[in-house]
């Protein structure tokens, strides 16, 4: 009995956390009470606890998390600078002759923003707040726009830059060497934020192109797209220069990155720096306004840290009651070996998507079942980009997906939320479809990391 | 009941104050960021007590921030029921999860990392580098300062909701404004 604890542990946080109180207390202070109870029952060792102030100092010693503020400062100054904005009105000029123009320019918007600022929430209620009116007036149904800027706003998650590959590239690189100290290799090989960065940019585009392939063959707007704008249109030069500077910023990170002349904490301070200069020559940048923008940063920074020290007091107790033999003999366990693993894993993800955070996920789960699956032979890289299109997916499917919830609030009450449920099913479609590609040919992910690092 | 809100208006002032001067210090990791990338590819030089200075900014940055969050109603939630409630369930699930999960974990943060802080300041633990910054002990201070500010700002928390739970919300001095957005990443 006392060791399906873990399991229960697991369970009974899933319906702690229903409750709403903040995820990461939630967490924690439910590991903590039933570190308690174990302890008072004899089945716990508080000395598993005792490795806490050192793991909490490894978190703040930990110089490639630093990229996570300074991507934040570049994505909450982007965003409150206005770029968005420009650059909706000036891709969407730049497309006008199209018939499916606007829509097609909100897909390439959209993975410009989510390539900048990688914060999904934002995406998807600046574009909801942008694009839906004007898509909805131009004869767009409300299930086709809707399902855009849904898909649209998740893609900051696999469009690096990206913070949450960040995340997940720390825990995998520490996963990794895990599971090669226990197959007994001694000089382990690294997997690295740049691996993943990399690793994620064919799949991305691939993403990003059956998008507008979906979106030039199959929606069509009802009124024509020209004739009944009011708006004059922008010269192209003018278009050009709103939409120059955040291409060359996103550029000048990747590519200093991916060439090896920056670590991603380097290449997001000169990021952040960049954007701040974007904003000042746009003259959007007050004293004011860069007091919100460090506040923020501080908020969504603490948010985050805190939930990696809410998972790190939640795995210490889940491994002091003997959750990871638990995990690895299920995992291994499991009929149909590799495979059958891969895929219950990432069903568990996808489940967890509904209710959890990238965040959360990548600190709690990524942990427990990453060492397991990469000692049994799969690629890091691979590994984490799957799990990165998962959540993506996880994200858009209704009734749970958070991109969901975030358009409905800014959305128009004309529009049901039934068209948006139906606007996003052949996006899932796209999504599951890529998966499906990546399990067939995982060098898609994983070619170009080698070609580029050896 | 004068005592109680006086004592929610000071932790909320103290906290508020402590959370604006960090997130100056966001700022100052980008230019010094900046600074020590310059350093190195134009210069070819570089010190390691400012790229360590950097690191010393973002713990105190994300550490101190955390009591800050807090506050402003900034750690994110699973809130598809909770979004729902009416006010006085929220003020009900915050105040015994504040009971029950932020009072315990900010005392067990505090007092498993105190023998850890101590050791550090007995010997007064330096850089692992020799031009490093010679103040280790104080970086791992923060494992004291960010549970303290948290449990300090969970009590006034507490009481807020307790407040709001007994028909008498309080007005503190410092009415934040409800997040329009979560900052989910």
């Amino acid at each position: 009995m006392v060791e399906f604890i873990p399991l229960l542990m697991f369970l009974v946080v899933c319906l702690v956390l229903m409750a709403g109180y903040p995820v990461a207390l939630s967490l924690s202070g439910t590991a903590l009470l039933f570190a308690l109870v174990g302890f008072a029952t004899g089945t716990f060792d508080m000395a598993f606890l005792h490795a806490l102030p050192n793991r909490l100092f490894g978190t703040i010693k930990n110089t490639t998390l630093i990229a996570v503020p300074l991507f934040v400062f570049m994505g909450v100054m982007l965003e409150k600078s206005r770029l968005a904005e420009d650059l909706l009105e000036s891709m969407a000029d730049l497309l006008k002759g199209f018939r499916s123009g606007l829509g097609l320019s909100v897909v390439l918007v959209g993975t410009l923003l989510a390539a900048s600022t990688g914060i999904v929430g934002a995406t998807v209620v600046t574009m909801g707040l942008m694009s839906l009116p004007t898509m909805l007036k131009r004869g767009y149904s409300s299930s086709q726009a809707t399902g855009i800027i849904c898909a649209t706003g998740t893609l900051g998650q696999i469009i690096p830059p990206s913070i949450a590959l960040v995340l997940l590239g720390d825990i995998l690189s520490s996963a990794y060497q895990q599971a090669q100290l226990s197959m007994g290799v001694f000089t382990p090989k690294v997997v690295s934020i740049g691996d993943l960065f990399v690793g994620a940019i064919i799949p991305g585009l691939i993403l990003v192109m059956l998008y507008c392939l979906y979106v030039i063959l199959f929606v069509r707007p009802e009124a024509p797209a020209e004739g009944d704008d009011e708006r004059r249109v922008q010269g192209l030069s003018r278009a050009m220069l709103n939409l120059l500077p955040p291409i060359f910023l996103i550029v000048a990170v990747l590519g200093s990155i991916l060439s090896g002349a920056a670590t991603p904490t380097e290449a997001a301070g000169v990021g952040a720096f960049g954007s701040t200069l974007l904003a000042l020559f746009k003259r959007q940048l007050s004293l004011g306004r860069l007091r919100e923008v460090a506040q923020s940063t501080t908020e969504v920074t603490s948010m985050v840290f805190l939930i990696l020290i809410g998972a790190a007091v939640f795995s210490l107790v889940f491994r002091g009651f003997g959750g990871e033999e638990l995990v690895e003999q299920f995992l291994t366990g499991l009929p149909g070996g590799l495979v059958g693993a891969t895929i219950l894993v990432m069903l568990v993800i996808f489940l967890l998507g509904f209710v959890l955070d990238f965040i959360e996920i990548t600190f709690v789960v990524v942990p427990i079942v990453g060492p397991v699956l990469l000692a049994m032979g799969l690629d890091p890289v691979w590994l984490g980009i799957m799990i990165a299109i998962n959540l993506q997916t996880s994200f858009l499917t209704p009734p749970f997906g958070f991109a969901l919830f975030y358009l409905r609030g800014v959305a128009p009450a004309s529009v049901e939320t039934a068209d948006m449920y139906r606007g996003v099913i052949p996006f899932i479609v796209i999504q599951l479809f890529l998966m499906l590609m990546l399990s067939v040919w995982p060098a898609l992910a994983t070619w170009l990391p080698g070609l580029i690092y050896n | 009941m004068k005592i109680v809100s006086l004592t929610i208006s000071t932790i909320d002032r103290i906290t508020d104050m402590t959370g604006r001067m960090v997130s100056w210090l966001t700022l100052v990791m980008v230019l010094v960021t900046m600074v020590t990338v310059v350093l190195r590819y134009y210069f070819e030089s570089g010190s390691i007590a400012l790229q360590e200075s950097i690191t010393y900014l973002h713990g105190l940055v994300f550490m101190l921030g955390i009591a800050f969050t807090l506050q402003r109603g900034g750690h994110v939630r699973v809130d598809i029921f909770y979004r729902g409630f009416s006010p006085s369930g929220k003020a009900l699930v915050d105040l015994i999860g504040g009971l029950l999960f932020l009072l315990p974990v900010s005392l067990l943060i505090f007092f498993f990392s105190w023998d850890y802080v101590a050791a550090s300041w007995a010997i007064g633990e330096t850089s692992e580098e020799r031009s490093g910054i010679a103040a280790i002990y104080l970086l791992k201070t923060l494992l004291l300062l960010m549970p303290a500010t948290l449990l300090l700002q969970g009590v006034a928390e507490i009481l807020k909701n307790a407040l709001v739970l007994m028909g008498k919300p309080v007005n503190t001095p410092l009415q934040v404004e409800p997040h329009p957005i979560e900052p989910r990443i």
